[in-house]
């Protein structure tokens, strides 16, 4: 028994030591690497768009990574994590080995499990019982109001974001020929 | 898109069949030139638009179509009750393909989180419905109406209450965009056409069920890329204006890039833009927007299942 426990805690001690190693990353545009996780802080490097990096970590919306010798933090946004390179174009990490080495908390018996198919959705016929489940778990929103002030969320006025039409043309992933 | 115009083709001919001497294909095409000129709500109107007086649009003539039927395919935008109509008809069709899973405080839980941040979408007007789908794809999906699932899939990946507020803001901004009613709209030129894929279920709209297509098939189609860029873009200010921490959508969209294409994978991959590309184009409308905004992750109070 005790046996057990030893080995149980010795495997959540190697996932968690394994989970803080680098995953690999790649940086999405040309982006400042800074001191801290905040652009007043001092940009301790420069990297290209398609820069490989490895992420040690992440805080808000910044990633700490390694590119090369340099180490600093960069913004979340501007790094896409897994080994696909930019813009999908190894889409599919077919292999999945990386993903898999870098990050084993996120892993999942792939074996067996089916997702919802095309075919399954066209097929699918009205369920009725299952509709007025989805009804009967339904709930105002002035509770949905009551529940989040309990959590201490505070609703804030933040403006739309733009909508950077002119960068998209530019952008090439392969599964635009999807349909 | 040849594809497209071949159907629209083959419709402007079934069209004047009908129609007889008036002019119907005319009515389609200028239809569809409205619809894909249409700025997005967001946007100032381009004063490039075409102006209709030049060319009077030609008066609807008597049809001999289900009055309902025609009036949901191209005369008008859909009314909210026809939102809901289809809506209600899309998600029971989905649930016969993927039942709720049984848990409910699981689904009220993930209700008082859709509703929260619903209300910070502007779209009082319909009643939001939350459900988590008993099934092992990673997706989610949203249906005119305010109707919102999340696989199970997807739901055990997430690791806080901002994570799953970013993927339902990003459905929510599916529906105030109306997204899927203007793909529905396009296409109805065929579905109001085509015959009923007929077997009578209890509760199923039938009038409904010949607009959508078979079952809940609209769910496995694309929305354009700049749909789903619009989404993630709506979706993380609607999750931030809820007080979350405004990365919980980018977290989940980083997560999904590192997952290989496979049977849990391969319809979200198919009906979205790759993860790599959604965060460049989201990282290009934040930019620096977000620097000052703070919100709670709420990690703790995330309801887990196994």
């Amino acid at each position: 028994m005790k046996a057990v426990w030893l080995f149980s805690t010795a495997l959540a001690a190697m996932m968690t030591l394994s989970s803080a190693l680098a995953a690999p990353g790649t940086v999405l545009r040309d982006e400042k690497i800074y001191a801290q996780a905040a652009s007043t802080s001092k940009v301790v490097a420069s990297v290209k768009r398609g820069t490989a990096v490895d992420i040690v970590t992440k805080q808000g919306g910044w990633l700490k990574v390694k590119a090369g010798k340099t180490e600093g933090w960069i913004r979340l946004l501007s790094v896409r994590s897994g080994t696909g390179g930019v813009g999908g174009a190894g889409v599919g990490d077919v292999v999945g080995a990386a993903t898999t080495r870098s990050d084993p908390t996120r892993v999942v018996a792939v074996a067996g499990l089916r997702g919802l198919s095309e075919e399954e959705l066209k097929q699918a016929q009205f369920n009725a019982d299952e509709l007025a489940r989805l009804e009967a778990n339904a709930v105002k929103p002035a509770d949905a109001k009551t529940r989040a002030a309990r959590s201490g969320l505070v609703a804030t006025n933040i403006a739309q974001l733009p909508d950077p039409k002119a960068a998209a043309s530019k952008s090439n992933s392969p599964w635009e020929e999807n349909y | 898109m040849k594809l497209k115009l071949m159907i629209i083709a083959i419709s402007l001919t079934s069209f004047s069949g009908i129609a007889g001497g008036f002019d119907f294909g005319k009515l389609i095409e200028e239809q569809l030139k409205r619809e894909s000129t249409q700025p997005a709500p967001t946007q100032p109107a381009p004063t490039s638009q075409p102006a209709p007086a030049t060319q009077p649009a030609p008066q609807p003539a008597k049809p001999k179509f289900d009055p309902f039927q025609l009036g949901m395919t191209l005369l008008k935008d859909y009314s909210i009750e026809e939102e809901m109509r289809i809506g209600r008809q899309i998600a029971g069709n989905l649930l016969g393909a993927a039942p709720l899973v049984k848990d409910n405080a699981l689904q009220q839980y993930v209700n008082l989180v859709g509703n929260w941040v619903a209300l910070q979408s502007g779209r009082t007007d319909i009643p939001w419905r939350f459900g988590v789908l008993e099934n092992e794809a990673i997706n989610a999906f949203a249906a005119p109406g305010g109707y919102i699932f999340v696989t199970k899939g997807l739901y055990r990946r997430l690791n806080s209450e901002a994570e799953l507020a970013g993927v339902l803001a990003h459905e929510i901004a599916h529906v105030t965009n109306k997204h899927h009613l203007k793909v529905l709209k396009k296409s109805s030129l065929i579905g109001a056409l085509g015959e009923a894929a007929g077997r009578k279920v209890e509760g199923s709209d039938q009038i409904v069920q010949n607009l959508i297509g078979n079952g809940a098939e609209i769910m496995a189609r694309s929305l354009d890329r700049e749909a789903e860029f619009e989404a993630d873009r709506h979706g993380a200010v609607f999750a931030a204006r809820a007080g979350y921490d405004p990365w919980g959508l980018p977290n989940v969209l980083q997560g999904l890039a590192t997952l290989p294409n496979d049977s849990r994978t391969s319809l979200l991959f198919k009906t979205h833009p790759h993860p790599a590309d959604r965060l460049a184009m989201l990282g290009d409308a934040v930019g620096e927007r977000f620097d000052q905004v703070s919100g709670k992750d709420l990690a703790d109070r995330f309801y887990r299942i196994r």
